[in-house]
């Protein structure tokens, strides 16, 4: 369960109304800094003090907060804001951090992809990775990783299609009965991707509780796949022969395989039709010429 | 179909009909079978270029994807000149795959590799290619492979009723020869090194070489498709691709990659926005396939179909590329469960296939086709032989079957629709036009043929032929 917890590269976590995603958020950047890594975030959607409640006081030094929130437009010119609006800012914060194990927060992700062309951001987002890696000089997975905060409901398929196909991991938070719970699908490059669901809870200190399995008190859907699927079972014909059946058509000859009873069979004059009639009788249907049975005659 | 004007064969050639003839304007009356020529040989009308070989069908030169499957599915290979599109499937596994498998084939045969790619960089996807099986070390790995295959079968005996023999078999894995058209490869080794370094390659990779953010006005190319096709322009016009440097050794295949077309990271946002730029990558595949169709070259192009929010561009890209083919992978799908899917990893579409100088398409029969990546392998299986190897048994040959799929009308059915049965049908049924009533009712006692047909309105009689509890009355 820990591993699954070593997140790297860009990670979604899609949240929703129910199960609001930001204290996740916080829970994981508080674990990367007590971990001894650098933590850069950018907060556009709460105000700064806001998203430092919570952490305590050797956390929030750790921290760099680029804050987008205030003065989103810079309107108020002041020196501070970073060029280049929200891309220039993921910028600005790829250049500025060192090599060594990094964790961006992008609180959130929904905001910049609301204000900012899907593809753009997608670019960027590549690129964070790609230049820590280059300066990094270490394998690019294991170096970066980027937490986003996405609302699901705000964006339509496409936007969230797009980004999916760029993560290497997605947590999509739901749950059950007042217990949150992540599923968490991880893509590994040439593997098969793994889905897992955690049960957590995010405790006031925001530090994170796992919890083994689903709540005791409901199950509401043990097993999401369909039950497995008969193939012959809504058939008109019998796939299961009886043994007389079976020795019935085992001892059978192909009509088409040319043993020696058949050529035999062939040699000799047959009896001739004494064995088989043929009665015809037509029906309003058929339209038939008795000069030219076959109509083909070309009249 | 590349008109090249011809580079100084021998002046004593009868000149016309060798410039004619030369490398792959082929006409109807070429000679089928190239002539190993080095040089000039006056009855050389095609040049033989290495990992080619002219179709059996009229004589277009195709070289390998890679998959000698996915060759006999598309018609002997892929036209030189032509474009192949890659549906991917939702996670890229495969996909990206078949893509390593064709710049594989490329390096095996020598071919030049022109790589595009947004996410990757050129060199780290040239490092992950699978490592070509040679004959020796490999039979023995078939014959393991053949063996675990065929033990559960070994005491059912095989009776083929005669259709079944005209359905064509998909082709078994065997050892290879390094002279063979398609090789195969192993997934799970990689390519060695110094095969990557003997061969010669062009990368692009599209986050290095954007300079500038332009703003581009709607309905015109983006610029990551503006910089790779002049990418490509400039490597076909400098290594004579197309004949207008002419080229004094030997000619040669430039096979183009281009990985994720149509992803964000290019800068199209077809996959982003319903009514984004949707001119984009139709003009890209526009431009792209007059591109090809003047040079030596082969262009596989994978593309995350499955993202594209406006469905009207799909079938636009469809028509735009020759070959394509949709890959369809069974992970996280509800299909995983069905037993009839259980030893597959996906199906594979084939959705297009060119008519390149023809008036008839190529396609092959066999429509429900499966692939599966075994550990060293990816094959390509009619889904149905999982199926019937259990059910050849059942249903014996000699009688006729009517079938009813749900909500069809009774009849034969086709090969599309039923799951089990079509090949089953034996000689004996005839159509006739007339109704026919036999004089008695047949007793199937299990020997000897069938000597009656019978008549498409059998069943309004009432009657019904009885094979020995096979056939059942439907509810």
């Amino acid at each position: 369960m820990e591993s699954v917890l070593a997140l790297r590269g860009l990670v979604l976590l899609r949240d929703s109304v129910e199960w609001e995603g930001r204290s996740l958020l916080k829970a994981l950047i508080k674990k990367a800094a007590l971990g001894g890594e650098q933590v850069h975030i950018l907060g556009c959607e709460v105000s700064e003090e806001e998203f430092r409640a919570g952490f305590d006081s050797s956390i929030n030094s750790r921290l760099v907060y680029y804050d987008l929130f205030r003065d989103p437009l810079n309107w108020a010119q002041t020196g501070e804001a970073l060029p280049g609006g929200p891309l220039g800012a993921l910028q600005a914060m790829c250049e500025r951090t060192d090599p060594g194990p990094v964790t961006v927060a992008l609180d959130s992700l929904s905001w910049l992809l609301l204000r900012l062309p899907c593809a753009a951001l997608c670019q960027a987002l590549c690129a964070m990775s790609r230049q820590h890696a280059c300066r990094g000089g270490g394998p690019a997975a294991g170096q970066l990783c980027v937490l986003g905060l996405l609302h699901r409901e705000l964006h339509g398929p496409g936007p969230m299609g797009a980004l999916s196909s760029l993560a290497q991991t997605e947590v999509t938070l739901s749950g059950t009965a007042g217990q949150a719970s992540a599923h968490i699908l991880c893509r590994r490059p040439r593997q098969r991707p793994t889905l897992e669901t955690l049960w957590f809870s995010v405790l006031p200190d925001l530090s994170l509780d796992l919890q083994g399995g689903p709540p005791l008190e409901s199950q509401p859907h043990p097993d999401p796949h369909t039950p497995q699927v008969d193939p012959a079972s809504h058939l008109t014909f019998n796939l299961h022969l009886s043994k007389r059946e079976r020795e019935a058509k085992d001892s059978l000859t192909l009509p088409f395989q040319f043993s020696s009873e058949k050529q035999q069979a062939l040699l000799r004059p047959g009896p001739g039709p004494a064995t088989s009639r043929i009665f015809y009788e037509p029906d309003a249907f058929d339209d038939l010429d008795p000069e030219d049975p076959d109509g083909d005659l070309d009249v | 179909m590349a008109a090249v004007a011809t580079c100084g064969t021998g002046a004593g050639s009868t000149g016309s009909v060798v410039a004619a003839g030369s490398k792959n304007n082929v006409t109807s009356f070429q000679r089928r079978g190239p002539r190993a020529s080095g040089s000039d040989s006056s009855y050389s009308r095609l040049v033989s270029i290495a990992g080619t070989r002219p179709s059996v069908r009229n004589g277009q030169l195709l070289v390998s994807t890679g998959l000698p499957a996915l060759d006999q599915l598309l018609g002997g290979g892929l036209a030189v000149g032509t474009v192949l599109l890659i549906e991917e499937d939702k996670y890229n596994i495969y996909s990206s795959l078949l893509f390593k498998y064709f710049l594989a084939e490329g390096i095996i045969n020598g071919h030049t590799l022109l790589v595009a790619s947004a996410k990757e960089d050129p060199a780290d996807i040239l490092q992950e290619l699978p490592a070509p099986l040679l004959d020796d070390n490999v039979k023995k790995d078939f014959d393991e492979d053949a063996c675990n295959h065929k033990t559960a079968e070994s005491n059912i005996k095989m009776k083929i009723a005669w259709r079944y023999q005209l359905l064509p078999k998909m082709e078994q894995a065997g050892p290879v020869s390094s002279s063979r058209f398609g090789h195969y490869y192993d997934a799970s080794k990689k390519m060695p090194q110094e095969l990557i370094e003997a061969s010669k390659w062009h990368g692009f990779f599209f986050p290095e070489k954007s300079s500038s953010t332009l703003n581009i006005e709607p309905c015109s190319l983006t610029h990551g498709y503006i910089k790779l096709l002049q990418f490509i322009q400039n490597i076909i016009y400098e290594e004579g691709f197309d004949g207008s440097n002419p080229q004094k050794k030997q000619k040669n295949i430039l096979r183009i990659g281009i990985q994720n077309l149509g992803s964000p990271l290019w800068g199209d946002d077809i996959c982003c926005m319903e009514n984004g730029n949707s001119h984009s990558l139709t003009k890209f595949l526009y431009v792209l396939r007059g591109l090809l169709r003047n040079s030596l070259s082969a262009c596989m192009i994978t593309m995350p179909t499955h993202l594209i929010q406006n469905k009207a561009i799909i079938s636009r890209v469809t028509n735009l590329s020759d070959t394509v083919v949709g890959l369809e992978s069974f992970i996280g799908s509800e299909r995983e469960t069905n037993p009839l899917y259980k030893d597959y990893h996906g199906l594979i579409h084939i959705r297009q296939i060119p008519r390149l100088n023809n008036l008839i398409y190529d396609v092959s029969d066999v429509k429900d086709l499966a692939f599966k990546l075994k550990r060293k392998l990816f094959t390509i299986e009619w889904v149905q032989d999982n199926y019937l190897r259990q059910e050849r048994n059942i249903y014996p040959p000699g009688f006729s079957y009517l079938l009813k799929q749900k909500d069809s009308a009774w009849g034969e059915g086709s090969l599309q629709h039923s799951t089990f049965l079509m090949s089953f049908l034996a000689k004996e049924t005839a159509f006739a036009s007339r109704l026919v009533r036999h004089s008695e009712p047949l007793e199937q006692t299990g020997s000897g043929r069938a000597l009656q047909a019978a008549g498409p309105r059998l069943w309004r009689d009432g009657r019904r032929q009885e094979a020995p509890g096979l056939l059942v009355t439907p509810p």
